[in-house]
């Protein structure tokens, strides 16, 4: 062993020197990110797309196979879901017959008044691919990203409600942060009552209703739809109903099964939101790109006087 | 001396359990988040082998891993592969001296060290102004990769066979 100590004479200064390098350049890594958090998240999200697609061979059985063992267990209780089943089925009989009546009226309104439908809500769907795979963040990973044409910010629906909004575009994936994340603020209106709130996730599966002018005014079961407001998220999607807590707080049950995501719906929205710098807040950029038709009562703000109702960049706060 | 092509391989499957453990991670079938976060196997593997043969976890391989897991798993990029990086080089360091551990003392090393990672990263994550997640949860975390850590260990010696350095014998990469 005597080589072995001679040799390790020379290499120890070098490998400190190579140690000391090495742990600067991450320290220097974190504080880009936090100072220059869009830069590193696009980075991010540059990996993400780099490697996410590439596991997908392995991924999508296993995936398969987790979601059968999940069904399995639910064999167990197929009596009691049968009966429920039955319940749901005549009850839903009933709304249908009544959703058809009003599809019919509606049409006759429409075409008494000639009514333009608004195209402005046209969809991509993806397929979900991966979760954020850290157990403080609630997000997925989309199979369309930057090729199909997706932009930051616009909203993701499964087919009933609103599940969350792009954050981070790669060329072939894209991430989706939901509505339960603890970064996610979302304006939204309480129906019928008409109360506006911001719905902020808290990483629990039902988010938080902020700022309600009135909380008398509501009451659990209320609707929640999105308001619009700020202009980054379409007005109108459904979101979900309210649910009061014990302790008063009102809360969110949202309608996206969020357990169970496979397809979403991208609502191509808006013309997408750029965020250059750090300290910007996300909107649609003014004066909208050639071409794009806006919708007359969604007229964005001036840039910088927009309202700080936004959300803040993905990729914060982690144990 | 353990030969090079036994070394490579090591760190071969090393790289591949990672990738595993990410993978697994990666996978959207608990979106909602489950009351008992995940284990941290990657850093339950890198202490078991550092202990067992430190040449088999170079820095650079360390590194290169955590950083990448950083970047996939949502994570501040950087911070957390800082940390382990500079703890793994501690112990590649103190281990030339150590004399033969008992397990008892190897998993009460890991459980510290674990405990002292997750501290250390939320220090720096406060004084970087970063929204911090609930403690409990971070605590958990920590709690079952701790407890999953004999199970690493076992894996490495029964099944995978890590070659063991004897107290004397010294190897650095």
């Amino acid at each position: 062993m005597a080589r072995d100590n001679t040799t390790q004479a020379h290499t120890r200064p070098v490998r400190r020197l190579l140690l000391t390098v090495l742990i600067l350049c991450l320290i220097a890594l974190v504080f880009v990110w936090r100072i220059d958090n869009p830069r590193v998240e696009r980075l991010r999200a540059a990996i993400v797309d780099r490697v996410v697609p590439n596991l997908e061979w392995v991924m999508a059985p296993l995936t398969g196979l987790a979601r059968m063992a999940d069904d399995f267990q639910s064999y167990a209780r197929l009596y009691e879901q049968n009966q429920e089943l039955r319940r749901e089925l005549q009850q839903m009989r009933a709304w249908r017959e009544a959703a058809l009546q009003l599809e019919q009226e509606n049409a006759r309104l429409l075409s008494l008044n000639q009514v333009q439908l608004n195209t402005e809500l046209t969809f991509v769907t993806g397929i979900v691919q991966s979760d954020a795979g850290s157990p403080f963040r609630r997000s997925v990973v989309l199979n369309v990203g930057g090729r199909d044409g997706i932009l930051d910010g616009w909203a993701t629906m499964d087919g009933l409600g609103v599940v969350g909004r792009i954050s981070g575009v790669g060329e072939r994936t894209s991430r989706v942060l939901l509505l339960t994340d603890a970064n996610s603020r979302i304006p939204v209106t309480i129906q019928p009552s008409g109360q506006q709130a911001l719905l902020s996730g808290d990483n629990s599966s039902a988010p938080v209703l902020d700022f309600i002018e009135d909380p008398d005014t509501i009451s659990a079961g209320d609707r929640i739809v999105t308001s619009g407001d700020g202009g980054v998220f379409p007005p109108d999607l459904l979101v979900g109903s309210v649910v009061e807590m014990p302790d008063g707080r009102h809360r969110a049950r949202l309608a996206a099964d969020l357990s169970r995501l496979q397809f979403l719906r991208v609502m191509r929205s808006h013309p997408g939101t750029a965020l250059d710098g750090n300290s910007d807040i996300i909107g649609p950029p003014w004066p909208p790109p050639e071409g794009f038709v806006m919708s007359p009562d969604a007229v964005p703000v001036q840039r910088p006087t927009r309202p700080a109702v936004a959300e803040a960049g993905p990729g914060e706060g982690e144990p | 001396m353990t030969p090079p092509l036994q070394i490579w391989t090591y760190r071969g499957l090393f790289l591949l359990i990672a990738a595993t453990a990410v993978t697994i991670k990666l996978l959207p079938i608990d979106i909602e988040g489950s009351a008992l976060p995940g284990p941290d196997l990657i850093m339950a593997l890198t202490f078991a082998w550092l202990m067992r043969h430190p040449a088999l976890v170079p820095l650079a391989l360390i590194a290169a891993v955590v950083l990448l897991a950083d970047f996939l798993l949502q994570r501040p990029p950087g911070l957390w592969t800082a940390l382990v990086v500079l703890v793994t080089e501690a112990i590649r360091r103190r281990r030339l001296t150590m004399v033969e551990v008992p397990f008892l003392t190897e998993w009460a090393a890991f459980a510290a060290i674990m405990l002292g990672l997750l501290l250390l990263n939320r220090i720096a994550l406060w004084l970087l102004v970063v929204d911090l997640a609930p403690l409990g949860p971070v605590l958990l975390h920590g709690f079952v990769t701790v407890l999953i850590y004999p199970a690493v260990a076992a894996l490495s010696h029964y099944v995978l066979r890590v070659p063991k350095l004897a107290p004397g014998e010294m190897e650095l990469d």
